[in-house]
């Protein structure tokens, strides 16, 4: 068993129509396992399904709708934050989707906040979140080092009135990463949406999610990754995409994303390569109760992970620092 | 999953899958009687792993999880299975039901109105359901009492009830054994007995009725009535429900109209049959 | 925040409210948190009631004629706490 049936239901979801109630308990427990449920729900509509199916469903539009709404509030909450700063707060992933109504937000679960500033008031921004109520998740030393020194991002502030917890970025993929995409330009090409607020343009958004998922991840939660770069593909344009693409870097991964994409959620006419077909074997890696099956791919795709963003010697004292910790991939 | 069984209790329906048959076989003895699932259509899908590779055989410990789970949440001996079992379906209905308010009280109904208890464990509202439910009401649920977001009735979800420490001698007394599930020694929480509610209670699991009095019981204090400010209330409601958060604007209305509507009292009592004939007396006040 | 900062009511309709007993309810859509308010939210969301901006000090004003706030010098920082405090729930709006 295999995440296929969702992958079918999100690219067909009249064919879900004809599902016996045991084919729709696997496609349900894939869909909230890969949080996709809402996506999904969205899909089907009120579409000829069981009552009971109905039901689920709409109990997922409901959750994605207080995602979003919720996630909007606290972009406006870190705007009203750093207003005073007068800079451009980049909106990035769910938040932004959402911000502009763009086709891979519609029902999509959301989580943290992040935004991209520029790396020069990193300090500032910091000092304004926490006027205005965040504060530090993580007093262990070494993350709170390692974030600041080799990640791509403050380590992780939650508010303390409303517990949401915010990622401010100040590039794309960590200092020790090997594409080094020019977060720069994206913040200098970067469209508003509302009051101070900005999102990636079409084309970077592509390149920001696709270095998310293909160069950074270990593609836990591909699926959802993979589809968002399916819907933002509809909006790029493909020569400004390819030009793009090659001056972050990330022209062989945008090619690969969108072969990806193609084959799961798509036409399938795109060739495959071996390594493709790997990623793919990995990203479909779940079974009808929900549980992520091939251990072994997937403790591969984690070890890849590190190794893509960190310099070999690093990676053994950070695995191995995790380790003693008592850390271990699920 | 190797074995499994879907049960429906009240609204909502769970597919349950287990690594071991024990589980499995300890639900469909208890639950039997239960009116059964139309379809075969799970809301929930919850899992009894294996925790850790070994674990399946090596001093076997279980894994609660599903399509809402706790990361962190402790493993559990295999001896404590029907135990996870519960548990799983609690956490599924705690952090995933939407089609009602859900708060964590226990419920029972007379004469067409319904008697609601909140509080912690350990305030007596589970107990004290129970033993209502051997003496002429009918037990609705002693954790979850699901609020209609537009009615304002209370529906029932009779589950199992989970007898603790003290209260199994008191109530296993009165209850026949096909009823009561296995002891389960040493849980985390004590001594805990699973006891299946009277056939009434489960043959209309899908009856819901209007609320007429909520009580906060405080087990182990000298006996007194204190009524509670509607402001207190709808305090104390909003942390005694997981989803009124998730629910938004139309929890908001309501638990506003359920406070507005349904007098609250403070109830502490000193032992079970006085709670009893308080609980008795106060509902003749109230007609 | 000064007290020359000037605030405006919520955009009508993103707060619902309601009175229980001796408490008042306001649940704030955007946000989705209910918020249980007290003496002074209410009075102060009264004072604002119509739609156009008001500097802390107006607010004082108008808060003055109907009740004793004492001097003005404890007074004004007090409010300029509270509609700072009312401004992050989302109560009302700062304006520039």
């Amino acid at each position: 068993m295999s995440a296929l049936p969702l992958v079918r239901a999100l690219r067909r979801p009249e064919s879900a129509a004809a599902f016996s109630p045991e084919q729709w308990n696997v496609l349900i427990a894939m869909a909230r396992a890969e949080r996709l449920i809402g996506t999904l729900a969205l899909r089907i509509g009120d579409g000829a399904v069981p009552g009971e199916v109905r039901a689920v469903l709409a109990d997922a539009r409901l959750d994605a709708e207080r995602e979003a709404r919720q996630a909007l509030w606290e972009a406006d909450r870190a705007a009203a934050a750093l207003a005073p700063l007068g800079l451009r707060v980049v909106l990035l992933k769910g938040t932004a989707y959402a911000a502009a109504g763009l086709k891979a937000g519609a029902g999509r679960f959301i989580g943290d906040l992040d935004i991209l500033v520029p790396r020069d008031s990193m300090d500032a921004v910091e000092k304004h979140l926490i006027a205005a109520g965040w504060e530090w998740v993580k007093s262990d030393p070494y993350d709170d080092a390692y974030y600041r020194q080799w990640m791509h991002e403050l380590p992780p502030l939650i508010h303390r009135d409303r517990d949401r917890m915010i990622d401010v970025h100040h590039t794309v993929l960590p200092l020790t990463a090997r594409q080094t995409p020019d977060a720069e330009a994206m913040i200098a090409d970067a469209v508003p949406v509302s009051d101070g607020l900005y999102i990636l343009s079409s084309e970077d958004r592509v390149c920001h999610a696709v270095a998310h998922m293909l160069a950074d991840g270990d593609l836990a939660g591909g699926l959802r990754n993979l589809w968002d770069i399916y819907c933002l593909l509809g909006e790029a344009d493909p020569a400004a995409l390819e030009t793009r693409a090659e001056r972050h870097g990330l022209l062989p991964h945008v090619r690969q994303a969108r072969r990806l994409a193609d084959a799961l959620y798509g036409e399938g006419r795109t060739r495959l390569t071996l390594w493709d077909r790997i990623v793919i074997a990995r990203l479909l890696a779940r079974d009808g109760w929900g549980r992520e099956t091939r251990k072994g791919l997937r403790f591969a795709f984690y070890l890849r992970s590190h190794w893509l963003r960190m310099p070999p010697l690093m990676l053994a004292r950070h695995l191995l620092t995790k380790w003693r910790k008592g850390y271990r991939p699920a | 999953m190797k074995h499994r069984v879907t049960l429906r209790i009240g609204p909502a329906t769970f597919r349950i899958g287990s690594a071991w048959s024990g589980p499995i076989g300890e639900l469909r003895r208890l639950y039997a009687d239960y009116p059964a699932p139309s379809g075969g259509l799970a809301d929930f899908t919850v899992r009894l792993e294996p925790a850790g590779l070994l674990r399946r055989w090596l001093r076997p410990s279980i894994f609660i999880t599903g399509d809402h789970g706790l990361a962190d949440a402790a493993p559990m001996s295999l001896a404590h299975s029907l135990l996870a079992a519960e548990m799983g379906m609690n956490l599924q209905m705690a952090l995933g039901w939407r089609r009602h308010l859900l708060l964590h009280a226990s419920s029972v109904e007379k004469d067409g109105r319904v008697l609601l208890m909140s509080g912690e464990s350990g305030s007596g509202k589970s107990t004290l359901a129970a033993q209502l439910g051997e003496r002429g009401w009918r037990l609705m649920g002693d954790e979850f009492a699901l609020i209609d977001l537009a009615a304002g009735a209370v529906l029932p979800f009779p589950r199992l009830v989970s007898l603790k420490n003290r209260a199994i001698d008191v109530i296993a007394a009165d209850v026949p054994a096909a009823r009561m599930g296995p002891l389960l020694e040493g849980t985390a929480k004590g001594d805990i007995r699973h006891m299946r509610p009277r056939a009434d209670a489960v043959a209309r699991m899908d009856e819901g009725a209007p609320p007429a009095l909520l009580l906060f019981p405080r087990f182990g204090h000298a006996s007194a009535i204190r009524p509670m400010g509607q402001g207190e209330t709808f305090m104390r409601l909003t942390q005694a429900s997981t989803n009124y958060v998730a629910l938004g604007e139309a929890a908001f209305a309501a638990l506003g109209r359920f406070v507005d509507e349904v007098p609250a009292m403070a109830m502490d009592f000193p032992s079970g049959d006085e709670a009893i004939a308080m609980v008795e007396r106060l509902w003749e006040e109230r007609a | 925040m000064t007290v020359d900062q000037r605030y405006c009511r919520e955009r009508e309709g993103n707060i619902l409210s309601r009175t229980l007993g001796d408490i008042g309810l306001l649940y704030h859509r955007p946000s989705g948190q209910t918020h249980i308010v007290i003496s002074p939210v209410p009075e102060i969301l009264e004072a604002m009631e119509d739609d156009s901006p008001v500097s802390v000090g107006d607010l004082l004003q108008r808060l003055s004629r109907r009740f004793d706030l004492g001097p003005q010098e404890t007074a004004l920082p007090k409010i300029a706490a509270h509609l700072a405090d009312m401004a992050a729930l989302g109560l009302i709006r700062a304006v520039a």
